[in-house]
């Protein structure tokens, strides 16, 4: 009638092992798919002069108080921080490689499947259903920063200091795209290191820039194109991505994979309403056989029973 | 002091029969101003803190987002909170009858535990004036656990919890508050009426929320090392829950039991120990199996060996675990106080090493920033915890929730007589006039 407890542990172990098993044999089944007119950025590593203009003009367009805590005059952040959305960051090597350098760009990857999106309770963090945009509305964040600790590129980051904190993190210039613009940090770019556009169109001016220089960039393949399910940001290097401080992450990585069984178990709260109503069902007749035991023993006793 | 007794062979067997007020014991003592006076302090940083900001009053940063008030008080803590749903679930559909005894106990620790839980996460969120949101149905992340924990730990403190614990009051209500027995008599059926069903919910909400909390994990994904992330942690959070509330149980009876000088009753402290050791040799077979498993077949063995430190720490948390299991199976060991006391420690300790080291140690380990918690947010989290001792130590001297021997019920009868001539405690049989009419 019940399950007993040596059924409940087999049913655990053996669906265990079960949700063990499959976790890489079916993750290609769950590959996101990018949004209709998904935008993208392609950062070219070797294009890159370093001049960090796309640093100042990501300030100047979103408004953002310049970070002068290096040596007080200058805008020099040197992370990502609550002031700043884009950075440039530069790799040199050591030792044998000690003449290798290389610029990265540092910004939100604006991913297929992001996991700020998935773990946010209140979708304060949103992905645009058209262009794929993920960003961040005020009124709807608690500020339980479960998206920086969710985030594998360690992106949102928290104005700590502020009583009305912010998320702060690439949202791809949202009121530029608005107006017909490209983002500002596209659009300063010098030596067009850093370009805008359509994520497919980009991805095969990636795969031609590849393609015309063989052996130019790194294990010639573009990052973000499988990167955590893919990005809507794409990077090109002459370096490992390593290097640059890009995590190496396997294409099934992204939140369908790590939530698949949990979003099963939670579907419609089916397995809790269902768990319910099989220990109330249980409760039930047991409380009554309780009573009847307390209401003896208050005969017996005399003292009320407690509940 | 006389202990109940049953002749059993030739030993003196105590029995745990009803819940009784730690009577003839101040309330107001030294410790109590002392513990009162860390709460007060906690109570007044909370306030800084929601004055000052989170950067000003922890060592939170962008590396560490969450500090000790998210994987110590909730994370971790929560778990001694979770101790009623293995209990009950033992005591209501395993007929472990004698575990009632301890539930009372168990039932308020829990609340306890989850108001100062609840409390931590409104201190550790940033923008608490977008908390509307749990209510605003549009906005909804269902599939978040974040959502799931969020929604299901309030609602597990202030209906099932609250509305169980509500029994001891009402009975103290009963005896020494005449002018609301009419009240207390028309509550009472009301209560018995839809125990099951809230009950039920009792045990599903932590289950929910329980392994919500290892889901919060499990979005991390690869920045949890590989020991710890599992698509598995949900179950294991839960499990785990499960026994560190048994431990945490037995030690806290022993405890109380110690300090108001209480007979303990062996035989409810096996049943529980029974209980706690099953339940860990299988949460260490299934956690061993998923371990080896995604070692050997999904190649992640090389992944589980780096950091050094990270394995060590797996097998010192394994080892606190499971080796005070196994001892707890010999009787001389359970017979022992100090030595069942100990390793019920120990296992506590294992336990909640392992709800707190996926979001800590194991977490993000190559990352070059450090967290070190603020003075500010240790003494928050203490003063939480301080606060939980003093009002559990306040309601057991006030209110029927510590087991004992019915010879006690008696003793506390007399002693209330002479400060209260109108008590009766006892002595409501077939035929008396005052017997209430919820105990039919």
């Amino acid at each position: 009638m019940s399950l007993s407890r040596r059924d409940l542990l087999k049913l655990g172990v053996v669906g265990g092992t079960a949700c063990a098993l499959p976790l890489d044999a079916t993750a290609a089944e769950h590959r996101p798919v990018p949004p209709p007119n998904a935008v993208g950025m392609l950062y070219d590593s070797t294009r890159c002069i370093g001049c960090k203009s796309c640093v100042v003009a990501c300030a100047q367009a979103n408004e953002l108080v310049p970070d002068t805590t290096l040596d007080s005059i200058h805008q020099a952040p040197n992370d990502l921080n609550a002031h700043t959305k884009n950075i440039i960051k530069l790799y040199k090597g050591t030792g044998a490689e000690s003449s290798e350098y290389a610029f990265v760009k540092r910004q939100c990857m604006h991913c297929l499947d992001p996991f700020c999106v998935a773990a946010c309770p209140f979708n304060a963090l949103e992905k645009n259903k058209q262009t794929g945009v993920v960003s961040w509305t005020p009124d709807k964040c608690i500020g339980c920063r479960y998206c920086q600790i969710a985030c594998p590129y360690e992106i949102p980051k928290f104005e700590w200091d502020a009583f009305n904190a912010r998320v702060v993190k690439c949202e791809f210039c949202g009121p530029r795209l608005a107006k017909n613009q490209e983002p500002a940090c596209t659009f300063v770019c010098p030596t067009h290191a850093v370009i805008f556009g359509r994520r497919d169109v980009l991805m095969n001016e990636a795969h031609k820039r590849i393609a015309s220089s063989p052996g130019k960039y790194y294990e010639n393949r573009v990052y973000g194109e499988k990167e955590a399910g893919g990005t809507q940001v794409l990077y090109l290097a002459h370096v490992s991505f390593s290097k640059l401080g890009l995590p190496s992450l396997p294409a099934d990585e992204h939140p369908g994979r790590w939530m698949r069984w949990s979003e099963m178990a939670q579907k419609w709260f089916l397995l809790p309403v269902a768990i319910y109503a099989g220990i109330a069902a249980k409760l039930k007749e047991n409380f009554r056989e309780h009573e009847v035991e307390t209401n003896e023993e208050h005969k017996k006793t005399g003292l009320i029973p407690q509940i | 002091m006389s202990i109940a007794t049953q002749s059993h062979s030739d030993l003196t067997v105590v029995r745990w029969q009803r819940g009784v007020p730690v009577f003839g014991v101040p309330v107001r003592t030294k410790n109590f101003y002392f513990l009162l006076a860390l709460t007060l302090l906690g109570f007044a940083l909370v306030i800084y803190r929601q004055v000052a900001g989170l950067g000003a009053a922890t060592g939170l940063s962008d590396g560490f987002p969450w500090g000790i008030w998210k994987t110590f008080n909730v994370m971790s803590l929560t778990a001694l909170g979770s101790r009623s749903f293995p209990i009950g679930i033992a005591a209501w559909l395993f007929h472990k009858r004698r575990l009632h005894a301890v539930m009372r106990t168990t039932l308020l620790i829990s609340f306890l535990v989850y108001l100062t839980g609840l409390l931590a996460i409104a201190v550790d969120v940033g923008r608490p004036w977008n908390v509307y949101n749990f209510f605003s149905i549009f906005r909804w992340n269902t599939m978040s656990p974040m959502w799931e924990v969020l929604w299901c730990m309030p609602l597990y403190c202030m209906f099932p919890l609250f509305l169980e614990n509500t029994p001891p009051v009402l009975e103290q209500a009963y005896y020494f508050f005449p002018p609301i027995r009419g009240l207390v008599v028309w509550v009472v059926p009301i209560i018995r009426m839809t125990y099951p069903y809230v009950v039920a919910l009792a045990y599903v909400l932590p289950m929910m929320h329980q392994s919500a909390l290892g889901g919060l994990m499990l979005m991390a994904g690869t920045q949890v090392q590989a020991l710890w992330q599992t698509p598995l942690l949900p179950l294991l959070y839960m499990w785990a829950a499960a026994f560190i509330g048994v431990a945490t149980t037995i030690g806290a009876m022993m405890l109380c039991c110690l300090a108001w000088k209480r007979p303990l009753d062996q035989s409810i402290l096996d049943e529980l120990v029974e209980l706690m050791v099953k339940l860990i040799v299988w949460w260490a077979i299934v956690r061993m199996a998923d371990v080896v498993i995604r070692a050997v077949f999904l190649g992640q063995f090389m992944k589980m060996l780096t950091p050094w430190y990270l394995p060590l720490l797996f097998l010192a948390e394994m080892g606190l675990i499971v080796v005070p299991a196994l001892l707890l199976r010999r009787k001389e060991v359970r017979e022992n106080q100090y030595q069942l006391f100990l390793n019920c420690f120990l296992i506590a300790l294992g336990g909640l090493g392992y709800r707190f080291d996926p979001t800590t140690f194991a977490y993000r380990h190559w990352s070059r920033t450090h967290y070190t918690p603020a003075v500010i947010e240790i003494l928050i989290s203490l003063g939480f915890i301080c606060f939980c001792i003093i009002a559990f130590t306040w309601a057991v001297k006030r209110l029927p929730i510590l087991p004992a021997p019915v010879e006690q019920w008696y003793e506390s009868e007399n002693y209330y007589k002479k400060i209260y001539p109108y008590i009766q405690l006892s002595g409501y049989g077939d035929k008396d006039q005052h017997r209430p009419s919820y105990a039919d």
